[in-house]
Parts: structure tokens; sequence; C-alpha cells
């Protein structure tokens, strides 16, 4: 499912892990943080081989997506206050005080069994998890599947709050891109299991732009830029350049340049071909 | 018609603006059909009503007029109307905002007058 993955994070940086269902996501967090053997290749915390090895899985949490069955089996079958109770052990460093600041303000009952729980109230058990662990290195997958706009606001928040306070290193991933942009400090996009790019968030936005107008025009505007995913109707076309170092934009031509936001960015690299 | 919509500004004036540039460009030429809402509204996926808003303003404009039960088509003399009246809000549109941002800080109009002339090169 993965592909010649070489990733290293930094301590201290908040991730945005983007891609398209079904691109690697969660197998790669899940990878990273020991829950799954990786058939090849190691994954390395401090220069220690994580795979078994509690000292380091100690400084990692990955707070997985919680799945649901129907027979209340597993995880599935346990109270809120029961699932939190056996994470809290997990995670040596654990913040009750914040876990519980947490279900008060998600409003959740503990007493609830994870099996009757909507998805919302599903992602907010995660966000708990994640939060409290006070891990190191936390990995969070699509932990804002199922929030209203309240929720996720304040989970935004509450994240940043953390992350100032503690600097701990944070990888998220979403497929609400636009709200997260602002938090992310690195994006890391995966593609059908590769990592297509990892870069300061910021400066991948000021170098992607899009092109358009007569689609002449346009071919002669970005020869020599690094395009993507063109587009064309009628006699107009479009496409997206990625400006290298040094590069800058084409001057000169009766062309419409627009900057990209990460959503649209993400749609042009990773999108459905024509 | 290949433009991306953004928050900044309504979508029913984007959308009109876009087909107005276009015809500038040449890439819609008089007496050509321009898409439909419905076309419009797929391709940007907007709502048909947002796109038929601004198509309305063009054809109040006299830039484009339907031909009933085919469409919507640019009309003669467009191209020239709107480049008038393009032109007509040059100044209230950029020549006024540039003024005020550089009176703004202490350029008075000789200078940008000189600017403009020489470029950056002063």
């Amino acid at each position: 499912m993965l592909k010649d993955i070489n990733l290293t994070l930094e301590k201290g940086k908040i991730y945005g892990l983007i891609g398209r269902n079904g691109a690697g996501k969660t197998t790669l967090l899940s990878i990273m943080s020991a829950q799954n053997p990786a058939s090849e290749g190691t994954v390395t915390w401090n220069g220690e081989n994580v795979w078994e090895n509690r000292k380091a899985l100690d400084h990692i949490c990955f707070s997985r997506e919680l799945s649901i069955n129907l027979y209340g089996s597993g995880v599935s079958g346990m109270k809120v206050k029961d699932y939190l109770k056996t994470a809290s052990y997990y995670y040596p460093n654990w913040d009750q005080a914040l876990a519980e600041e947490l279900i008060k303000k998600f409003e959740l009952n503990t007493k609830q069994r994870i099996n009757k729980m909507s998805k919302g109230m599903l992602s907010m058990v995660t966000i708990i998890v994640a939060l409290a662990s006070k891990a190191d290195f936390t990995f969070m997958d699509e932990p804002v599947a199922g929030l209203d706009v309240v929720m996720r606001d304040y989970f935004y928040h509450k994240l940043m709050e953390e992350y100032t306070e503690t600097g701990r290193t944070f990888v998220i991933s979403t497929h609400i891109i636009e709200e997260a942009t602002d938090l992310m400090e690195e994006v890391v996009m995966i593609k059908n299991g590769e990592v297509l790019l990892k870069e300061n968030t910021q400066e991948l936005l000021e170098r992607s732009y899009h092109v358009s107008g007569l689609a002449e025009v346009v071919d002669q505007a970005t020869e020599g830029y690094e395009r993507h995913h063109e587009e064309k109707m009628g006699r107009s076309k479009s496409v997206t350049i990625l400006l290298e170092e040094g590069q800058k934009l084409p001057e000169g031509y009766d062309v419409t340049i627009q900057p990209l936001n990460l959503e649209k960015l993400f749609v042009s690299l990773c999108g459905m071909e024509e | 018609m290949n433009e991306i919509l953004t928050q900044e500004k309504s979508i029913y004036l984007q959308i009109a603006e876009m087909i107005e540039t276009d015809i500038l460009r040449d890439i819609l030429l008089e007496e050509e059909r321009v898409p439909s809402t419905n076309e419009l509204a797929k391709l940007y996926a907007i709502n048909p009503a947002t796109a038929a808003k601004g198509v309305n303003i063009l054809v109040d404009e006299g830039v484009l007029y339907k031909k009933r039960g085919i469409g919507m088509f640019v009309s003669a003399g467009a191209k020239e109307a709107i480049l008038s009246r393009r032109k007509n809000e040059f100044y209230d549109n950029y020549v006024k905002k540039l003024l005020e941002e550089a009176a703004s800080i202490g350029l008075g109009k000789e200078e940008v007058i000189q600017l403009i002339q020489s470029g950056n090169e002063a």
C-alpha cells in the first residue's frame, strides 16, 4: 500500500497530512506509531527502532478513528469512561484534568457505550485521547470528521493552546483542508501510497498559481514552468503552475493569474484526471 | 471561463466579469452562444440561480442577448462596449485607489506620474 516512504518529522511542528480516500494516510500513521508492522523499512524515534520498544512508544500516540460494530464486541462495547481509563494506563504522561475538561466541553456522557455514539461523538473521544496523552509525537486521523462547525472551531483553538504551551509534535490528517491550512506548519501530501510533497505550507502556497485565458496565450505564458492539471474549455484553458526557486510569474501576457489555496492546489495535484 | 472563483467578491459578479474578460480575450466571440446557466452551475459547482444573476447583469447591459429557446449569445459590438465601459471605470477602480495609497504614504501626484513614466528605475 505504501511505497518508498522517506519521511522525517521534526520535533515541535504541526504537520498536516492530506491525501484522498485510500491514499494511505491511516496506514502511514499506524506504521509510524508501531500499531501495524511495516512490511519493509523501519521507523525510528531518536535513532531507536520503535517496534516493540516501550520507551519509544511512551512518546508516540496515535489516536485511531473509532469504528463501531453492531455486536458491541471489543472497544465497541466499552463505556467511554472505561475506554479513557485504558488509555490513561497506556500513556505515562496522561493528563486527567485535561481529559475531564474536554469531556465537559464536549458534553459527553461517559457512561455511554461507544457503539451507541454518533460519528461526531466518536471523534470527540479520539481527540480527548490524543490531547490528554501528552505524547511528544501525537498523530490524529481525521479528528474533526463528523464534528459540527462550532466543535471544529473549538478543537482548532484547543489544539493551538496545547501546541503553544507544550511544543508537542502533531500530525493531523484531514479532509477539511481549508479550515486547517493555517494550523499546519508543513503539509505532507500523499498520493497512491507515496509522499508527493512535504513542504512548508506558506512557501508552497506562495509558489502555486492558477493561470487562465485564451489557450494559446496560456501555453506561451506557462512554457518552462512546472505545470499541472490542465483544463480546456472551448478556446480557453487553465493550468496550475508551481514556481521553482528564483522563478518569477509570467509577465506581459493577457492571462489571469490567481493564487491557489491549499484545497484547490490539492485537487490540482491529486484530483481526478479529465 | 477557466478562472477560479474566490471568496472576495459575490459569485454572480465574478461570473459576469469572467464572461466579459473572455469576450475581451476572444475566448467568446460576438454572435456566439455562451454557456447556459446550467452549464455554468456544473462548471463552477454553484447554484444555477446565482449563475443566472451574473448572466442577467450582462443581458441588462446589452453585452449578451437571449434567443428564445436556444440560449444566450454575445451581442454584436459587445467587445467595444465592454472596453469603453471599463475605460470609463478605470479612474474609479484603479487611478483613484492608486492616488489614495500614494497620498497615505506621502507620495504626491507629480511623483506618481514620474514613477509611471520611469518604471521602477527611479
